[in-house]
This record gives C-alpha cells, sequence and structure tokens, in this order.
C-alpha cells in the first residue's frame, strides 16, 4: 500500500506550492467517512500555501468520500473526476478550488513523461500506430 | 435515404425521434433523449387503438420545443381521419410531452393510446452496440409512473415518466383508455424527469407548471435576450439575415453549464459531440468575438478550471495541457474511454492563450487576464516543457494510450488525415503545421500579456525571441521551395511530409508566414486543387488519399475556411479572402438551416448543389461560429485599442451590409459596407 491520504495531508509543508494559481484563495473541507464517523482536514489556501488543520468548520467547497476512496487518490490509483463520475465523490462549493484538491495528490506511479514515450516509440517505429480512433 | 431525424436540445441534453415523434433505437444514430451522455429514453413510440401515426406537419418552434400533428393509419386514410393528435414536446433540464387527442366526429369515440417506453441508459460512446443492462422497472398506476432504475455500484441513473391524465402503467409503457365528446379533445402530460445521483447531482422531478413557465417564459425570454445581445444585421439578402440567425440560434442552443459552474460553455454539437470539446470550443470562442463575448470569458474559465496537471498516459494528461474532451456517462466514470477528461490534443493548450489574449483585445476585461495569470503561464510552460517531444523545438503529438487514444491530435483527427502526397503515413510523434503557428502566435500573445498585465517584461522578451526563432526555422524546415507551401508536418526525423492541405491558410490566420510566400499560399487556396468552388478542401485533390467526402482528405469545412479567409486577410489577400467567403455564404444559403460540419469536396461546377455528407452533424458550433467570423472578416473587423475598426472587403454580389451594436471595449459600435462590384454595376452609364 502507498501513503494514506491522512499521512499525505498531515506532510502537507507550509512550503509555497507554485502548481497552485496565486489568485485561488480559499478554504477546503474534506470529510472522509468510515463506519460511521467521519473525519474533517481542512485546508486553507493562500499566496501558494496550503494550511492543514482539522476542522468541521465551513468551507467553500466541501469534497466528501469514503476514507479508502481518498486514500486510493493519495496512492495515485484515482482520479478526482473519475471518483466524482462515479458518484464516489461529491463536492460542493466553489468549483475553482477543486483544482487546489486535485494537485495536493500525486499522479499515477509510472506514468510516462511525453518524451520519454516518443523515445520509447523511436526505439520501435511501428508501434503507435495501429490506434483505434 | 436516411429516415427523417427530428432533435429538441437544451445544454447538453437532447432528444432525437423519427418525423412522427417516435424514438425507436437505430444502432447508426444516436436515437433516444440523452442528457450528460446517458440514454435515459430509448423507446418512446405513440399508438391509437394500435396503430402507429402518420405526420401530417410539425412545426419546430425554437431549438427546444416542437408540435407534431399526426393521426393514426397509413398515408392514404387520413383524409378523412375523424381523429387526430397533436404531440407537443419541449426540453429543459427534463422532457415533456403533451399529447391531444381531437375528436372531429359528431359522435363521441372512444380510443386506446399507448405509449411503449423504455431506458436502455446506454452511453454515447455505445451507440452502435449498447451492452445489455440490468434496468430495474417499477410501474405505478396509482402515482401514474413509471420508472426506469440503473445502478452501478454509486453510479446511478434513473428515469421517472409521470402522466397528469389516469393511466394504467405497465413496465413497457402506458396505456389510456378515452372517451372524447363529439368535437372534442383529450389532453394529457408526459413528464420524463432525469436522475442523476453524483456529480450535477439533481432530483428533477420539478412540477409540470414548473417546467412549462420555464420553457414558456424562460427559456424564450433567454433565447431573445442572447439574440438582442448579439449585433443586429442588415442586409440586402434575405438569405444572409436567415442564415446569420440562424447561427447565433444554434450558438445558444449549443451550450452548456459544466460542473465548473464559471458560466456556459459550447459543445460540439450534434448527434455526436454534445459534449465539450476544448478545441472546438476555443475556436467558437474565437469565431464569435464580435458577436456573443460572452461565451469566452465562461470558456476560458471553465478550461483553467479543467488544466492538466499531472502526467497520466491513459488520459494522455500532462501539466498545463488544456482538456481536449470531457464526458460525464458510464464509460468515462469507470475508465472504458478515457474521456472523463481527456487530453489528447496538441492545439488545445496554444489555442487557450490566443483565445485568452484575444479576448482582452475585444473586451478590455484586464482582470480576468490577471486572474488566469497562472494557468496561462502554465500553458506556455506546457508547449516546450511537453510538447516538443523530439527536443528539435517543434510543438508534436504521440498517444501514450494506445487503446484509445487519438493518433491525430490536430484538427485533423481521423487515423489516416496526416499523410504524404503519395499516401504513404508519417511516423509518430508528428509536427504538424498549424500546430507551429498556433505555438507562434501564443508566445507572441503571451509575450504582450506578460508585459502589459502580469508586469513580467523579461519573460515577454524570452517569448518574442522564442517565437522569432520559431519563425524562422519554420519557414526553412517546413517550406517546400519546388511547390511553393508548408509541409503538412515533420517527420520525427525532420522530413517534410508534402501534402498539400488547407492548413497552409491557418499558418496565415497564426502570422507565422514569410510576408512574401503569401501571395503563393493564396494562390493554392483558391487553385483547382484545394478550391471546390463552395470553399477549401482540406486536402488538394490529386493527392492519392484525396477523397471527397472524405472528412480531413477533402471534404469542406466552414469553420476551417472561416481561419483561412480571416488568414487571408491579415496578409491583405483580400480577393482570395472574399471568393472563399463568398463560397462559403452561397453554400450556407443553398443548404439553408444550420450550417453543417463539412459538405462533399466535389467541384461546384459539377454538382451545382453542396453535397451533405451522413457524418457531418449540424448543428455545430464551430460551423455556426465559422459563419459569423467570415461576416467579420469581410467587414475587416479588428480592436485597435480602444477602438474598433472596420475595413470591409466583401465580394461582389453581397449588396451593402450593416452590422450594428457591435459589443466590446468601445460600447457599441456599427459597421458598414458594401461591394464595389454593385456600385459600379449601379452607376448610371454615359452613353
Amino acid at each position: 500500500m502507498g501513503t494514506t491520504a491522512a499521512e499525505q495531508l498531515l506532510a502537507l509543508t507550509p512550503e509555497r506550492r507554485p502548481e497552485i494559481p496565486e489568485t485561488l484563495n480559499g478554504t477546503l473541507r474534506l470529510d472522509a467517512y468510515e463506519n460511521g464517523w467521519t473525519q474533517h482536514w481542512y485546508l486553507t489556501v493562500t499566496d501558494q500555501h496550503v494550511e492543514v488543520s482539522r476542522s468541521a468548520d465551513d468551507a467553500d467547497l466541501v469534497v466528501r468520500a469514503h476514507r479508502t476512496v481518498f486514500d486510493r487518490m493519495a496512492a495515485g490509483q484515482l482520479r478526482a473526476a473519475a471518483a466524482m463520475l462515479r458518484n464516489d465523490l461529491t463536492v460542493e462549493g466553489d468549483m475553482r478550488l477543486f483544482v487546489v484538491f486535485r494537485r495536493i495528490f500525486p499522479g499515477k506511479a509510472g506514468a510516462r513523461h511525453p518524451r520519454e514515450a516518443a523515445r520509447q516509440v523511436a526505439a520501435e517505429p511501428n508501434s503507435g500506430r495501429d490506434v483505434r480512433r | 435515404m436516411r429516415p427523417e431525424r427530428v432533435y429538441v436540445m437544451s445544454g447538453n441534453a437532447f432528444a432525437v425521434s423519427d418525423g412522427q415523434g417516435d424514438i425507436l433505437v437505430d444502432p447508426h444514430d444516436p436515437i433516444g433523449y440523452f442528457a450528460f451522455d446517458t440514454r435515459f429514453l430509448s423507446h418512446w413510440v405513440l399508438k391509437v387503438d394500435g396503430q402507429r401515426l402518420n405526420a401530417l406537419s410539425r412545426d419546430d418552434m425554437t431549438y427546444f420545443e416542437t408540435r407534431f400533428f399526426l393521426v393514426p393509419g397509413a398515408a392514404s386514410h387520413y383524409i378523412d381521419a375523424d381523429v387526430s393528435l397533436i404531440r407537443h414536446r419541449s426540453l429543459d433540464e427534463a422532457f415533456q410531452e403533451r399529447i391531444i387527442v381531437l375528436n372531429h366526429s359528431a359522435e363521441p369515440a372512444e380510443f386506446t393510446i399507448r405509449l411503449d417506453i423504455g431506458s436502455d441508459f446506454a452511453d454515447t460512446s455505445e451507440i452502435q452496440q449498447p451492452r445489455r443492462r440490468d434496468v430495474s422497472v417499477v410501474a405505478d398506476s396509482e402515482r401514474r409512473e413509471l420508472r426506469f432504475r440503473y445502478a452501478r455500484d454509486r453510479f446511478v441513473r434513473q428515469t421517472i415518466v409521470t402522466s397528469t391524465a389516469p393511466v394504467d402503467v405497465d413496465e413497457d409503457g402506458m396505456t389510456y383508455r378515452i372517451r372524447i365528446e363529439p368535437e372534442g379533445e383529450w389532453i394529457t402530460d408526459l413528464h420524463v424527469a432525469t436522475l442523476i445521483e453524483g456529480p450535477g447531482g439533481r432530483d428533477l422531478r420539478a412540477s409540470l407548471e414548473e417546467h412549462r413557465q420555464h420553457v414558456h417564459h424562460t427559456m424564450r425570454e433567454e433565447l431573445q435576450a442572447w439574440l438582442d445581445r448579439a449585433p443586429l444585421l442588415v442586409c440586402e439578402r434575405p438569405e444572409l439575415t436567415a442564415a446569420y440567425r440562424q447561427c447565433l440560434v444554434d450558438l445558444a442552443a449549443l451550450r452548456y453549464l459544466p460542473l465548473t459552474k464559471a458560466g456556459t460553455v459550447p459543445v460540439g454539437g450534434l448527434p455526436w459531440g454534445m459534449a465539450l470539446y476544448g478545441r472546438d470550443a476555443i475556436i467558437t470562442c474565437l469565431q464569435t468575438l464580435a458577436f456573443l463575448p460572452e461565451l469566452a470569458r465562461s470558456t476560458l474559465y471553465s478550461l483553467a478550471t479543467l488544466q492538466g496537471d499531472r502526467l497520466d498516459d491513459d488520459h494522455d494528461e500532462e501539466p498545463g495541457k488544456i482538456v481536449a474532451e470531457l464526458r460525464y456517462g458510464e464509460a468515462a466514470a469507470f475508465g472504458e474511454e478515457p474521456t472523463a477528461l481527456y487530453y489528447g490534443a496538441a492545439d488545445t493548450t496554444p489555442l487557450f492563450v490566443v483565445l485568452l489574449d484575444e479576448y482582452e483585445r475585444w473586451s478590455g476585461d484586464a482582470d480576468l487576464i490577471r486572474e488566469l495569470r497562472h494557468p496561462a503561464r502554465m500553458a506556455l510552460d506546457w508547449i516546450d516543457e511537453y510538447g516538443d517531444l523530439t527536443g528539435d523545438g517543434y510543438l508534436r503529438y504521440l498517444t501514450r494510450n494506445n487503446r484509445k487514444g487519438w493518433v491525430n491530435q490536430g484538427w485533423r483527427n481521423s487515423p489516416d488525415a496526416i499523410a504524404y502526397a503519395d499516401g504513404r503515413l508519417p511516423g509518430l510523434p508528428r509536427a504538424t503545421c498549424e500546430l507551429q503557428g498556433y505555438a507562434y502566435d501564443a508566445k507572441r500573445r503571451g509575450a504582450r500579456l506578460a508585459r502589459e498585465f502580469w508586469g513580467d517584461p523579461q519573460y515577454a522578451d524570452r517569448l518574442e525571441r522564442e517565437a522569432a526563432e520559431l519563425k524562422r526555422r519554420f519557414n526553412n524546415d517546413f517550406w517546400l521551395p519546388q511547390a511553393e507551401y508548408y509541409a503538412l508536418a515533420l517527420e520525427p526525423d525532420g522530413t517534410p511530409v508534402d501534402a498539400l492541405t488547407s492548413n497552409i491558410g491557418h499558418l496565415l490566420w497564426s502570422g507565422i508566414v514569410e510576408e512574401e510566400r503569401a501571395r503563393a499560399l493564396a494562390a493554392h487556396l483558391v487553385g483547382p486543387d484545394l478550391f471546390s468552388g463552395w470553399g477549401v478542401r482540406t486536402f488538394a485533390a490529386g493527392q492519392h488519399r484525396y477523397n471527397p467526402v472524405g472528412s480531413h482528405l477533402g471534404a469542406v469545412w466552414p469553420s476551417d475556411n472561416a481561419l483561412i479567409a480571416a488568414g487571408l486577410r491579415t496578409y491583405r489577400r483580400d480577393a482570395e479572402a472574399a471568393r472563399i467567403a463568398s463560397g462559403i455564404f452561397d453554400m450556407a444559403c443553398t443548404v439553408g438551416g444550420s450550417v453543417p460540419e463539412m459538405i462533399a469536396g466535389y467541384d461546384r461546377e459539377v454538382t451545382k448543389y453542396p453535397i451533405q455528407l451522413p457524418a457531418a452533424g449540424r448543428p455545430q458550433a464551430w460551423s455556426s461560429g465559422g459563419l459569423l467570423m467570415l461576416l467579420a472578416t469581410l467587414l475587416g473587423l479588428r480592436p485597435s485599442g480602444d477602438n474598433l475598426l472596420v475595413s470591409p472587403a466583401l465580394p461582389s454580389g453581397f449588396g451593402r451590409i450593416e452590422l450594428l451594436d457591435i459589443p466590446g471595449r468601445w460600447g457599441h459600435s456599427d459597421a458598414y459596407g458594401r461591394d464595389r462590384g454593385n456600385l459600379r454595376a449601379r452607376r448610371p452609364r454615359l452613353r
């Protein structure tokens, strides 16, 4: 198993996070439920800094899912968009802040940089051509 | 002959039926009532005393409302019909049908009115072969309700049909046993609510009265307000006024509110593209800035919110990339299609920057430029960091999803669209020429934004240097000196792919073409191999893969031609621009109704009439937008500081046109133009 969402959130350092737009300020609350109780994570976003605390206060964006859904996202195994479409994750409030939620979790392990994929194709000239669409 | 199709639409929801209003599944066509990429009604057939109905006439009132006038039985019988029906269908966030049965005889009459109803909850990606789903059905006569429910884990879709008149409900439909007095009528309303649990989660069993209010008042008023916000076209050709109005109506119809909730954005178009496509949306916005700039603002916002931020092979995602396609259906949700945010497009990202800059030039909305600095910077960084796949400085594409990814990731996205003149297919990754034009344009525009709004002159200098270098190298590496045009693409090793295509017009539009080469390109664009008489073919005739009915291998696209004409005017090739615009306008006016996505590339001289293609959708946002852009191009509309410049160059026969109340940073402004040929013809002659 990879890291859990809880571990990952606790490890969020207060350093500047350049992947978050500087114009995006606000609060998010992540509600992770399991066996009838809910853990609340409260994220305050200011000037590309994210501060994490434990609070059930109102937030601009509330993201709710089973604890395992958050964990799978933290492990890079689940995309937020797919989780939303499957109704495994619900979102309420200012959708612009969803960008922050997506960007605090990593991508899929083993995903390739396009240049790496291009090098692989160069090594085997005919791959990549028989794509369906 | 293809069967007749009748549609009503609203946002990303649409209902397609036959000419009688019946819905029966057809594997070749998305027939049914769809919303959020799911088919909520796959069967909807009306019968009177066991007989299907025939249409006498139809009134397509608005894009969201249609009335069918029907009689039972075979066509030859209905002269003496003593019963007739009106089926009045409307669509907002729900589907509604009022059925009125009229007894024209002097005697009371009894009828059995039957509506067969079914829902297969097919995903839009599997229309040709919908898989079987376990749909639970609850028939409740007491509540006059028929309910279909499909669940896969927590993904749940429901269709709930309710009737106002008392009805016997069974699992396959509803039956009314009615008696109507002489010269009397009977009415029922059927309300079809779609229930989505999850994103866009909504319980839409709103009251019937609410629906009627919404359709009859709010939606009509909103449509009117939309038309009122657009400039007024006054001209001598009534068919031109009709075409203009149809474009505005189509653009109104093809808008939906994505879950990003930043305002409405254009969907691609009927029937297959009722979803957000980054490319179509951006191009549509660029085409319509002089007319309905509000589309651009909400599209830029939404695309910024959906911007890629990680590496993901399945979805061809990289940080900074602008989305290619967004779907909400089951196939996207469960990863059977990569369309829950698919990023397989190499042009959307530079075009996003182009749109951002162009939007500011028209609107003066500096706040949005500052607010979207970060996504714009990520987009610009993407070009070099993730778009340059072989390190030679050119923007290229290569899907990392070998199962479902798009092999071609520019606007020519059919699998064999990028080919040599002799038919060979080049290797991957491919650097198509229009991508270099877009990248050049994006860098130049990014430089302006950095200097004027982001307070970053050093970055602006860097972008300008890079743009100049790209232009220099491009003109060296892509130019085919013998043939005098730019190659369609470069192979991974830099070998030029020598096909002659309409993409050379995009290069003019982006400004990457050396001044002295514009004349040769213009000559190709209106030459016999590319120009059909109606417009510029995607792929020049005489080349091995040329095919007049091939989407990207010979067909003529109005959206493509709009960019080409604009590019020609940028290089002061006014006569060629006017010729192309004139052909497309003639085509649109001859075909009538919504501008099709494309027409066949046959010579106009040969067919005399534009040949429509089954693959061509309509309405299509960027076709409707394309006609508007051609109009703006002919009038030479261009923002300059806080003023609107007008510099008309109309084709002969166009007469006089006025475009009044053009919105922009100048408030509202008017443009006038008349064709010179006409002017001379009207002048009294010396004897």
